[in-house]
């Protein structure tokens, strides 16, 4: 039983760590449309122009 | 698996971009309406675009990688849910209009989002209630943990000092609950307090800190005054619930929001504006024009709007007459004659010819506008339910705080250090967990239900009244038969005045011309023509020459061959005709479009003429609807403008045993307005099915209103309900619905009320221990939740 004493505090951490996270993947939008990612892996050319975009120059 | 399968059935590439959507849409007002987000310290923009023309989400992905080609966007995203997409792009290197035009060409419809921002704001906040729901959610599930050993193994098995350990964990684990996720709760409260109000919001957030004020004390040290009872497990639980409920509802409203937004959009366009000096000539038709962006256009300014162009504000026509589609507005499919001195309203379109207006009201002050605005406030209004318990609150709470404070008074005499112990557990066991869950949780699980059938629920409420209507009125047009005109046959001049039933095989080269011919104009028959041609697969494209559109008449083309045809009034296409076939023609009144083909000399070919038959048709879900209704008990009956023996008609189609009743034929909007009231004043409860701009203030009347989506804007901002689709059966479905709902509340409010009254005695003696209050109370809200849940599992 004494494993209690270190489990239970060790527990209350996790979950803080785990709504740290679960906070940064809410709000960066990870769960706004869940459906569309498991499409793209099927989506026959994946990769966008890269060429199209000039670096920022001010 | 190739992956050519998610894309076969994209759909066909939008036709492109006018000259004047190009000019409209680069308008640099337009584009600083569309930012959403401005990065620091770059000249980067971060703009809305709404998208429309999505079935499934993977045509999200599909835009994404069109627009991603244009160059000078640097990143999309695409949310197929909220069809919206956020584009990062730098405004000197690209335009709106290439963007839209690249979405346009991918097969899909896009449009500058002027309500980016509110849509921002609504996700953002979207987003934090998420956030708030998944930390009470988690932190209820640790503290589960915990308390279940507390729970199983009691007080005896378990050393203090560890059981002590346990009950930290409990408040460690509810700081983040109390502090984060009851935000709302406890400002809704304190807003309410400061305005010396009581909101629903009172109890609860007075109920939330007195459970975690005793559960502090009684943790650490105080359970001389707080006794030894903590309950963390059940406050996190009631909060989680409470969230999950708003959550529910939240989502609920973004869908119709974004169902009704999508109704009101428009591409933007330049406006040609005649020139100052031109402005006073005598003759405007000669005067000059330059092209300006709508956002500079001013009050009394005058402007010419070309075929095809969307009217840019309400006005009156200064000189030409044209045909304009006022469907957007008053859900009138077929085109009004406009002329010289009448008033256009914005938003309706120009398919006629050319005409010269003023302005006269612009922007927020148009019809068009007023309407997208009644939309939007429909959106943000409290449901009434909310109000009313908002109003019973009040009462309720002063009477919860006298008990508390009476029964601590009153046990100072008896036994001084159980009664602050006594009053935390009034002030617990009568917390209206169970009471504030049991309607709108039943109601919230019926609207998710309705909306997985398509059918939108406006106002939660409507549910209540919508399971006692025992009366329902339907509109004829647009409501139990299609908005547009079909082809029903067609005539030529060798099977005379007899008009084919459908499209005989025998004559389908002859239709598939008209239809080819029909792809080159925009008027609503020759939309519906191709329609059809599209539907029954004849549809062949064909190569025209010298195509001319001509207003009020047709058009007009040669073919590859070099024959000339026209197709349009019976007037243009058979111009010249011999007397024998003139008077054939006019006999066949039904025929509204005629094509007929012509030598190079100008003169008729008498064999290629045919007319073509147009008749509206019912929806095939109108029969069925109707003896759904009956078995439900309600009595239906048709309330129509149109001619007397065209109703009884229709009524007499729809229900062979005579079940729809006609109520009126030939109405005007005030008659039926008045055989509502009639049926409302001998006790009945009625709904309305409506779709044009003159049901408007009948479906105001109507105890429930039901609109179908393809009607009018004004019709559906006003409705209760909205059924997508057209689907009809939603009618009947909706009212089996609302009944289902309305048992399961009055069951969730029984069980609510029985337990709070059998508890309040009892806490009130000293009977009941705190634990057990609070175990109660989760129990009941469990309950009532899982109770209303049963009606979102039904599937008819």
């Amino acid at each position: 039983m004494e494993i209690l004493y270190v489990l239970i505090p060790v527990s209350v951490l996790l979950v803080l760590a785990i709504l740290a996270v679960l906070g940064w993947a809410v709000n960066s939008g990870q769960f706004e449309d869940i459906e569309q990612e498991g499409l793209r892996i099927l989506q026959p050319e994946g990769q966008p122009d890269k060429g199209n975009v000039e670096p920022y120059q001010d | 698996m190739t992956p050519t399968i998610l894309t076969t059935t994209s759909p066909t590439p939008a036709p492109d971009l006018t000259a004047a959507q190009v000019a409209g849409l680069d308008d640099p007002a337009l584009l600083a309406q569309c930012v959403v987000e401005v990065p620091v310290g770059s000249s980067l923009r971060r703009i809305g675009l709404g998208l429309s023309g999505m079935y499934c989400a993977a045509c999200s992905i599909t835009i994404e990688d069109a627009i991603l080609r244009v160059p000078g966007v640097s990143e999309v995203q695409v949310q197929a849910a909220s069809q919206r997409a956020r584009i990062l792009l730098d405004p000197a290197r690209t335009k709106l209009s290439a963007v839209v035009a690249a979405v346009q060409r991918a097969g899909y419809r896009a449009w500058p989002d002027a309500a980016a921002r509110a849509g921002n704001e609504r996700l953002l906040e979207r987003r934090k209630l998420v956030w708030r729901l998944s930390v009470a959610a988690f932190c209820m599930m640790q503290i589960m943990m915990v308390t279940t050993m507390q729970y199983v193994a009691g007080p005896k098995a378990i050393p203090l000092d560890l059981w002590n350990l346990m009950n930290w964990a409990g408040w460690v684990l509810s700081l983040p609950v109390m502090l984060f996720s009851c935000g709302p709760f406890f400002s809704g409260a304190w807003r309410a307090a400061r305005q010396g109000h009581i909101a629903m919001d009172t109890p609860v957030a007075l109920g939330i800190a007195a459970t975690f004020i005793t559960s502090t004390g009684a943790t650490f040290g105080g359970q001389a005054i707080f006794g030894h009872e903590v309950y963390f497990d059940s406050l996190t639980m009631f909060v989680t619930f409470l969230l999950g409920g708003r959550w529910l509802e939240s989502r609920a409203r973004e869908k119709v929001t974004q169902s009704l937004e999508s109704l009101c959009v428009q591409l933007p366009e330049a406006v040609d504006k005649v020139i100052e000096a031109d402005a006073e000539l005598a003759d405007i038709s000669s005067s000059r024009t330059e092209s300006i962006p709508i956002s500079s256009l001013r009050h009394g300014d005058k402007v010419r709007v070309a075929v095809g162009q969307v009217f840019p504000a309400d006005g009156q026509i200064l000189a030409g007459q044209t045909d304009v589609d006022e469907s957007l507005l008053t859900g009138e499919s077929r085109a009004v004659r406009r002329q010289t001195g009448q008033m256009v309203v914005a938003g309706s379109m120009n398919l006629g010819s050319p005409v010269w207006m003023t302005v006269e009201r612009l922007g927020p002050d148009t019809r068009y506008q007023q309407i997208v605005s009644l939309v939007q406030q429909a959106m943000t209004e409290k449901p009434g339910w909310m109000r009313q318990a908002d109003r019973m609150a009040g009462p309720f709470l002063w009477g919860v705080l006298a008990l508390a404070a009476g029964s601590a008074i009153a046990w100072q005499f008896i036994d001084s250090s159980r009664s602050v112990w006594v009053a935390v557990s009034v002030l617990v066991v009568t917390c209206p967990c169970a009471l504030s869950l049991a309607a709108p949780s039943a109601l919230l699980a019926a609207a998710g239900a309705m909306a997985k059938q398509g059918l939108l629920v406006r106002r939660l409420d409507a549910l209540e009244a919508l399971a006692h209507v025992d009366q329902v009125y339907f509109d004829k047009t647009g409501t139990l038969t299609e908005g547009e005109l079909r082809v029903v046959g067609l005539v030529t001049f060798a099977t005379g005045a007899k008009v084919s039933k459908g499209l005989p095989t025998d004559l389908i080269e002859r239709w598939q011309k008209a239809a080819a011919l029909a792809t080159q104009s925009q008027h609503p028959l020759s939309r519906s023509l191709v329609k059809a041609a599209q539907e029954s697969g004849v549809l062949q494209g064909q190569s025209w020459l010298d195509v001319r559109e001509l207003a009020g008449k047709g058009v007009e083309a040669r073919d590859s061959s070099g024959a000339s045809w026209r197709l349009g009034s019976r007037h243009w296409v058979l111009e010249g005709a011999a007397a024998a076939i003139d008077e054939w023609s006019e006999g066949v009144g039904d025929a509204r479009v005629w094509l007929a083909s012509r030598t190079s000399e100008g003169s008729l070919l008498p064999d290629s003429i045919s007319g073509y038959v147009f008749d509206e048709t019912f929806r095939d879900e109108a029969r069925p609807t109707i003896s759904r209704l009956t078995d439900l008990g309600c009595r239906t009956a048709l309330l129509s403008g149109d001619q007397e023996a065209r109703v009884v008609a229709a009524a007499q189609h729809l229900s062979p045993k005579g079940e729809l009743v006609v109520a009126m034929a030939h109405a005007a909007p005030e008659d039926k307005l008045r055989v509502i009231a009639e049926a409302q004043s001998q006790g009945h409860r009625v709904a309305v099915v409506g779709d044009g701009i003159n049901d408007a203030p009948v479906l105001a009347k109507a105890d429930v209103s039901i609109a179908l989506d393809q009607g009018a804007a004004l019709a559906q901002s006003q409705a209760d309900l909205i059924v997508l689709g057209g689907r009809l059966l939603g009618v009947p479905l909706a009212v089996e619905t609302a009944r289902r709902a309305m048992r399961v509340v009055k069951q969730n409010l029984a069980w609510a009320a029985l337990y709070n009254l059998s508890c309040i005695p009892l806490a009130l003696m000293g009977l009941l221990p705190p634990w057990l209050a609070g175990l109660g109370m989760a129990l009941s809200s469990l309950g009532v939740v899982l109770n209303a849940l049963r009606l979102g599992a039904f599937h008819s």
